[in-house]
């Protein structure tokens, strides 16, 4: 029988004979129409430099471990508008549909653990990742939820505007109070570049939420 | 080529001959009112109209009667009367054969149990005759229920099943699949060992017996798993198997009768027949079927619909078999039969109701023009299928790489004008353009109420709109439609114009939902809000929600016409029947409480009204409910109107203490729901900061 992971202990590993869910926890900051803001980190070697970026949701699908949504990029250099903005899809580790081992975008299990490993909060999972990526962890109680986000296209530029989304970010979500930490990772791009983001309340003095229902 | 001209008597002379007491006149004149209505509905129906059935009805009466009086006396007598006997009974099959008015008739007249009177001649032609016409009959809704639970029915069933007569035990599994409808009547026929019976038919059975047990069978299996899951087990050799071995027929319709048994069969259990080649061997055998140019091919896409539908396994190996090419190849024949083309855009429906990979592919293929195509045909039953294709298709958010790229462009042929659009996300405008939104918005005012409820359906998903292109739908009237249509007297209508409305004012700039408020108006949604429907009030309340998200000017919304909506939206809470109404209320009010000092008061306002007693409190009742959805969203507006940082927060915190909500909520620390754990926490740590222990 599975046993609930309290937030200050490891997450307990799933019996053979477990048929509960064992995803991460359903979180309203992590629904559709929320907002997030703050900056990605894009230095390098010669110079300092971060660009502020907005995240908004647009749809969600945990049955599927699927995420999707818009980021947008302000006063980036290069770019021929003073915002850039991306569409992305999220894989949720959810142990169903997804693992911490990527398994694809040019990113090898240790390329995934050095990631993961970067977020304090991947620490008591780490030993049974190595085990089996993560398969047979009980994650409904885990007060983090764990993804991968990859830019799909260009919204309002074209593919010749000197930007890449060749890479993908692993992502740390706190359910607890919605701040969002992420590591962009691509080959040919600067290392770890961080991702900061804090959920947004859009100048209200308190937090709103909408929603949508596909029929 | 020349052919014999066949001199028909007109139909009023031939009621005349029907009168005449000379048997052979008679006698011909039966035979040719036979041959006359065959096949043909309009002479079938202006027969009746000229009271023939009445007439037929009456000879079949007195023959059956003249029969007795007759028995063993003479012999030339007899072959006359039995062979109107045969001839009146074929008759009245044939007005019954496919025509609902002719079986009312034939029921109106009394022939039924003169009909059933045949069976127990002693002349075999005769009983053939009645049983033929019995099972005619038996094909219409019209004909009240068998009962099975009466003794002697059940006896006599089963001297039908064991007849030697392949239309008399016909006779017998098709009464089985009229009227065997609850499981008690299931039970019934299970426990008389029908089974053994219909599998023998089955086994050594003709083709008439065959599609007879088949249907029988499926209908003894609908949604019984007990029964099933008995089948299946050591009743008998090969339970499964010998429907099984008929999917290798050679005749289509046995084909596709074994599918439909097979899929009732896997519907029910769905633990049996999870053979991969099994389910391939489905997919395969129905798609074939669809190319049958008669009724086995019409009702081949409804049965293939009914294998894949809800299960993306199965949705999964028919992409693989390459079903959307087969469908879309169907579709593009053109000057399709009605229920063909009905069933096509169902099963596309089907395919692309759960998964991307078919939508690409339905996409990629251009089908979207030739369901556009029907959401304008004459049959309200294509319309309707038309619209529930589209709403499959457009259930998406992700986006629709086609091919390798996802710049891949497809060309969208409107009128005479063909241009190109990236697919990109699937209801980030991709729908949205006038090619599909202005059919469906002409749907909203079709005279039949279920493809309006389909079109809504639709628009719903296709108004899920991140871009910039709302304004279409705006633009083409559809906004004002949906407010004229959240007024409709039906209340699917008015529930599925408020869906429409909500996502379409999701995450909407604050001009168009202006638009959309003025022209709804408080007082009309403050009275969906309190509408008689449950499901009208969730999406009243779901609607207002999205309204006053996001821009902080659009929480003044709730204040127009004297906070109308707001009173409205408290009334409801009080009464809410169900969580779904409370989830939405509470989102909407937890959304008015993050805006400023006056809009969090008067969300207070609604919460306690009077402050009478603590315990009346609805609050209470939500946070205690098992519904962690509306929990958290209680959960949230406290919060809100909690936030240390308004100046009015203290003051609201003692009123929440007063009337025992505090309490509740450090009760909850523990909450088995991650997320109303947290929001218990934020709201205690603001209690905190306040000095509250």
């Amino acid at each position: 029988m599975p046993v609930r992971v309290a937030e200050s202990s490891a997450p307990s590993q799933v019996s053979g004979t477990n048929s509960g869910n064992t995803s991460p926890p359903a979180c309203t900051l992590l629904s559709v129409g929320q907002a997030f803001s703050g900056t990605q980190n894009v230095s390098s070697l010669q110079k300092e430099e971060a660009w502020r970026v907005n995240v908004r949701i647009q749809g969600c699908d945990l049955e599927h471990g699927y995420l999707c949504g818009t980021m947008e990029a302000l006063n980036v250099p290069m770019a021929d508008t003073p915002i850039v903005v991306t569409f992305w899809e999220g894989e949720i580790v959810d142990t169903k549909n997804y693992t911490f081992y990527t398994g694809k975008w040019e990113a090898s299990p240790e390329d995934d653990k050095r990631h993961w490993t970067k977020f304090p909060s991947f620490a008591p999972l780490l030993n049974q990742v190595e085990v089996d990526g993560g398969k047979s962890l009980d994650l409904s109680n885990y007060p983090y939820i764990f993804m991968r986000w990859k830019e799909q296209y260009f919204v309002n530029v074209g593919t010749d505007c000197g930007l890449t989304i060749a890479g993908f970010y692993y992502v740390c979500f706190s359910c607890s109070d919605g701040s969002i930490n992420g590591f962009y990772y691509d080959p040919n791009s600067s290392p770890f570049q961080k991702l900061e983001l804090k959920s947004t309340n859009e100048g209200r003095s308190g937090f709103s939420f909408s929603s949508y229902e596909l029929q | 080529m020349p052919s014999a001209t066949v001199n028909n008597h007109r139909p009023s002379e031939l009621l005349s001959r029907l009168a005449s007491a000379e048997p052979e006149v008679k006698l011909r004149a039966l035979r040719e009112v036979k041959n006359q209505i065959i096949g043909n509905r309009t002479k079938k129906l202006s027969f009746i109209k000229l009271g023939a059935v009445p007439a037929v009805a009456g000879i079949l009466a007195d023959s059956a009667d003249d029969v007795i009086d007759y028995n063993n006396n003479n012999c030339n007598v007899n072959n006359n009367i039995n062979n109107i006997l045969v001839q009146s009974a074929a008759a009245l099959g044939s007005f019954a054969c496919g025509f609902d008015a002719g079986v009312q008739a034939v029921l109106d007249a009394g022939a039924f149990p003169n009909l059933l009177r045949l069976l127990s001649n002693s002349n075999q032609k005769v009983v053939d005759a009645g049983a033929r016409a019995l099972r005619m009959i038996y094909q219409s809704k019209l004909v009240p229920k068998y009962d099975f639970l009466q003794q002697k029915n059940m006896e006599f069933l089963i001297s039908l099943l064991n007849s030697e007569n392949e239309n008399v035990s016909g006779l017998g599994a098709s009464i089985i699949t009229h009227s065997c409808e609850t499981s008690l009547e299931q039970k019934v026929l299970f426990d008389a060992g029908i089974l053994r019976r219909l599998n023998s038919l089955l086994e050594g059975g003709s083709l008439s017996q065959r599609y007879s047990s088949l249907e029988s069978l499926a209908s003894i299996f609908k949604n019984n798993s007990e029964l099933v899951s008995k089948f299946a087990g050591a009743e008998i050799e090969r339970p499964l198997g010998s429907i099984i071995d008929l999917l290798k027929d050679r005749y289509p319709r046995t084909r596709l009768l074994a599918c439909m048994c097979l899929i009732v069969i896997r519907n029910t259990s769905p633990h049996l027949l999870q053979d991969i080649g099994v389910k391939s061997k489905l997919i395969h055998i129905l798609l074939e079927l669809l190319d049958d140019p008669g009724q086995v091919g019409d009702e081949a896409s409804f049965a293939f619909s009914s294998l894949i539908a809800q299960k993306e396994d199965l949705q999964k190996l028919a992409l693989e078999a390459n079903a959307i090419d087969k469908l879309h190849h169907h579709l593009q024949k053109g000057s399709l039969r009605p229920r063909r083309y009905e069933g096509i855009l169902l099963a596309l429906a089907d395919m692309c109701s759960k998964l991307e990979s078919c939508r690409s592919k339905f996409l990629s293929l251009q089908v979207l023009n030739l369901v556009t195509d029907a959401l304008t045909d004459d049959s309200a039953d294509v319309r309707t299928a038309a619209c529930i294709c589209l709403k499959s298709v457009t259930r998406s958010i992700k986006v629709c790489n086609v091919g390798n790229s996802f710049a891949v462009l497809v060309l969208i042929f409107n009128a005479n004008i063909a241009y190109e659009m990236p697919i990109q996300n699937l209801s980030a405008g991709y729908f949205m353009n006038e090619m599909v939104v202005v059919p469906l918005v002409q749907l909203f005012l079709d005279p039949s109420t279920s493809v309006q409820v389909a079109a809504l359906g639709a628009i719903s998903n296709v108004v899920v709109d991140f871009t910039t292109h709302k304004c279409i739908f705006v633009q083409c009237g559809g906004m004002k439609q949906l407010v004229q249509l959240a007024t409709s007297m039906e209340s699917a209508v008015r529930s599925n114009a408020l869906w429409a409305l909500k996502n379409f004012v999701f995450l909407a700039d604050n001009r168009l939902k202006e638009g959309v408020f003025s022209e709804l108006t408080a007082s009309l949604l403050s009275s969906l809000i309190c509408d008689p429907e449950p499901s009208v009030q969730e999406q009243a309340l779901a609607l207002v929600r999205n309204l006053v998200d996001g821009c902080m000017n659009s929480v003044e919304f709730m204040f127009a016409e004297d906070g109308l909506i707001l009173g409205a939206i408290g009334r409801q809470l009080q009464n809410a029947s169900k969580a779904e109404i409370g989830i939405q209320g509470m989102y909407a009010l937890c959304n008015v409480a993050s805006g400023n000092e006056f809009h969090k008061e008067a969300v207070m306002h609604q919460l306690f009204p009077q402050m009478v007693d603590k315990n009346e409190s609805f609050m209470i009742n939500f946070l205690q409910s098992n519904d962690s959805q509306l929990r958290t969203a209680t959960v949230w507006t406290i919060v809100n109107l909690t936030c240390p940082s308004s100046p009015g927060a203290f003051g609201r915190l003692v009123k929440l203490r007063n009337a025992g909500i505090v309490s509740q909520i450090k009760h909850m620390v523990n909450d088995p729901c991650v997320d109303v754990k947290f929001r218990v926490r934020t709201v205690l740590g603001q209690s905190m900061a306040f000095g509250d222990n």
